[in-house]
């Protein structure tokens, strides 16, 4: 029983993580309709900047500074890439931040070396918060949780009930009747890239920390990131929350369930048969619990293409 | 006028390139060929192989090189998977390359030695020769094994042996162990070496953990899993960020568990964890404080070559290239050319003494038989590791016939001729 407590904890809290990530993702598409390649790169942009200011400003000056300068950067990324190609239509801008993706993990390959950087926790939250099953529960692991929703919480009010809100969301629905009415529409969209491209600087300089600051960070959960989204459905913030932590809890959970198809199989008195065939059929779950996301993401597509919460096709 | 004057140099042109040609046919250089993983996430590992093996050839030149003339080195990029280095094995053969180097990653070292293999049955004469420096899995010199591949690291059952050994003396491995793997043929054969040295070790096996190489983020739930199992110490051979990411996780939940580790040493680890790192366990194949004045030397000398110290598989992969170049010196030139079979004959041969020992190639199943040593990181180390106050302090070390594993059964070698 606390082994499962344990494990869920556990998943709800990298589900969090994954949305700290995709909630910026989500919003750039769902506003902008760019299908961000270049997200996991500003979520490393964000650990390294912390990294590199943390002997300056201290482990929570970092914290707050680096996704202010992981924003500005993508500010100029919209500024002064994607509204030059914007006019060519959503291929160009996703091959733009394809190749941009790349020159980010070169540089950073360059400035920082090809090896994991020394960024890590300070002392005074590297402690166990409560001790569950023999094992103690990190306090770091609770911040980031705490992190991740508070961001949501405040993104969805933003979103919602204040005015800046209301003229975002206008201008992503009817752009040219926004601008009639007085908006300055490109402003907005280079504010709401700006935003997801903080967002995610704010997760890689929290989970860079606790995990590692490599330059294939980006690569190893850019991936997961995208498969959030589309099983969320694209452009819908509550779809990336649910995705999360779905996603999350049963990767989490299935590394705990040391049981093989051969072992259903059994229950109909053939699993001598299917141990004998081996392959697929003898592969523990927990060994392809890293895997199980693609298979959810394969299902969704094909049940619903929409995405979990998502709105149309 | 200018018609004549062309006319003029081209006529001194043909003689000049006729000499040139029938000293090319006369005396062919050696090209050794590596084929790394020279960009994209797995580029560290492949160019700390490429900076040892250009470190070997400039002392294999230095020496004179080979009948003459000066060893080439070519370097190929395999880009990270299988199709890559089948593509560019085949660029190094129509470059008249006859040595493949070749070491991160068991999964390309399987593709090459099997292309090797295939290259060399179709022409006769032109045989190419494949020098492992580094791919681990037992299968190389097993089911796969043939007479043009040759390895020189450990493989799991070698590094395990020792690795239990030396825990076992410094009475760190207590008597439950939890087996956690990367879920492919280096993860696999580790498994399978943990549960064999099992009553040599006086440990029971509590439970056995395969998992996606390189996929998971999140280790928090393996580390539950751990906790659960009450082990007292976790051996594995993972590396890179599956092995960081595990002893990070395991630490922020407090576990009192010791880890014995095979690529511990991997250069950034030890930055990263920090004191988490002190007084865990890695078998690697060299420890500069455990050569001593020897080994002193070479760090030095590499030092002052490359720009730093040897480390991870620098080391096994310079040895291995001496064992090299010592089969090249007793192999004569044949027509100028090198006979690449010859020299495979010679290489079996091989012995050299590197700052670890005496090593020396079986010719059995073309495995080395090298010294290994067991270390823990320590703030007491004499080599300080990555900029960091910890360095790897030697627990024990094993000689070449101590190190050693037994053939493998499966390994059929058929020799030309």
């Amino acid at each position: 029983m606390d082994q499962f407590l344990v494990s869920l904890m556990n998943g709800v809290i990298y589900g969090l993580l994954l949305f700290m990530v995709s909630a910026g993702l989500t919003l750039i598409f769902g506003m902008m309709g760019v299908l961000n390649f270049a997200h996991a790169s500003f979520y490393m942009l964000g650990a390294y900047f912390a990294y590199t200011l943390q002997d300056l400003i201290g482990f929570w000056g970092a914290v707050l500074v680096s996704p202010v300068l992981v924003g500005l950067v993508g500010v100029a990324v919209e500024r002064f890439f994607l509204r030059r190609v914007h006019q060519y239509g959503h291929a160009h801008e996703l091959l733009l931040t394809f190749g941009l993706s790349f020159i980010v993990a070169e540089s950073i390959k360059l400035f920082f070396g090809n090896f994991p950087v020394d960024y890590r926790i300070p002392a005074a939250l590297d402690v166990p918060a409560f001790a569950i099953g023999g094992a103690q529960y990190p306090v770091y692991r609770l911040l980031m949780g705490g992190i991740a929703i508070a961001m949501f919480i405040v993104i969805y009010l933003l979103l919602t009930r204040t005015r800046v809100g209301i003229v975002v969301r206008s201008a992503i629905y009817k752009p040219r009747m926004a601008e009639a009415l007085g908006h300055n529409v490109p402003l907005v969209f280079m504010g709401v890239f700006g935003v997801g491209a903080a967002l995610a600087g704010l997760a890689g300089a929290v989970a860079g920390a606790f995990y590692t600051t490599n330059p294939n960070m980006a690569l190893e959960l850019g991936v997961m990131v995208f498969v959030v989204v589309v099983v969320g459905g694209l452009g819908s913030l509550g779809g990336a929350m649910l995705a999360s932590l779905l996603i999350g809890v049963v990767t989490s959970l299935a590394v705990s369930v040391d049981r093989s198809l051969a072992d259903l199989f059994a229950l109909v008195g053939a699993g001598a048969w299917a141990r004998d065939v081996g392959g697929l059929l003898t592969l523990k779950i927990s060994s392809l619990s890293a895997t199980i996301p693609f298979a959810l993401m394969l299902l969704i597509l094909l049940v619903r293409p929409g995405g979990l919460m998502g709105e149309k096709v | 006028m200018q018609e004549h004057k062309s006319r003029g140099f081209r006529f001194a042109l043909v003689p000049a390139l006729g000499l040139l040609l029938s000293a090319a046919a006369s005396a062919a250089p050696v090209k050794i060929g590596v084929l790394e993983t020279l960009s994209g996430p797995q580029a560290s590992s492949g160019q700390a192989y490429r900076s040892a093996v250009r470190y070997a050839i400039d002392q294999i030149n230095a020496a004179g090189g080979w009948n003459g003339e000066p060893v080439q080195l070519l370097e190929y990029d395999n880009q990270g998977g299988p199709a890559g280095a089948a593509d560019k094995l085949k660029a190094a053969a129509a470059d008249g390359v006859q040595m493949i180097v070749q070491g991160a990653s068991s999964a390309i070292g399987g593709q090459i030695t099997e292309d090797v293999r295939k290259y060399n049955l179709r022409n006769p004469g032109k045989e190419i020769v494949y020098i492992n420096v580094g791919a681990e899995a037992l299968e190389l010199t097993g089911e796969k094994c043939n007479f043009h591949h040759f390895r020189f690291s450990g493989d799991a059952q070698i590094r395990t042996k020792a690795l239990v050994s030396a825990m076992k003396q410094a009475n760190a491995l207590g008597t439950r162990v939890y087996s956690i793997n990367q879920n492919y043929s280096w993860g696999q054969d580790m498994e399978r070496a943990i549960s064999d040295n099992a009553s040599a070790g006086g440990y029971q096996v509590v439970e056995k953990t395969l998992h996606d190489v390189n996929k998971v983020q999140d280790f928090a739930p393996y580390v539950a899993k751990i906790a659960a199992s009450k082990a007292d110490s976790v051996l594995t051979g993972n590396w890179s960020n599956d092995l960081l990411l595990l002893m990070k996780a395991s630490k922020s939940a407090g576990l009192k568990v010791r880890f014995g580790t095979v690529f511990l040493d991997q250069p950034g680890n030890l930055a990263n964890a920090g004191d988490l790192a002190i007084g865990h366990f890695v078998v690697h194949t060299f420890n500069a404080e455990a050569g001593g004045a020897d080994g002193e030397r070479f760090v030095n000398d590499y030092k002052a070559k490359t720009g730093h110290a040897p480390a991870f598989i620098e080391p096994q992969t310079v040895f291995g290239m001496a064992m090299v170049a010592d089969a090249l010196k007793r192999t004569p030139a044949e027509g100028g050319k090198l006979n690449v079979n010859a020299f495979a004959k010679a290489l079996e041969t091989a012995k050299i003494k590197s700052p670890m020992g005496e090593m020396s190639m079986r010719a059995a199943d073309h495995q080395v038989q090298m010294p290994m040593v067991v270390s823990s990181v320590s703030k007491d180390a004499r080599y300080k590791a990555d900029d960091t106050d910890m360095g790897f302090k030697p627990v024990k070390r094993f000689s070449a016939e101590e190190a050693s594993a037994p053939a493998q059964a499966a390994c059929v070698m058929k020799r030309p001729g």
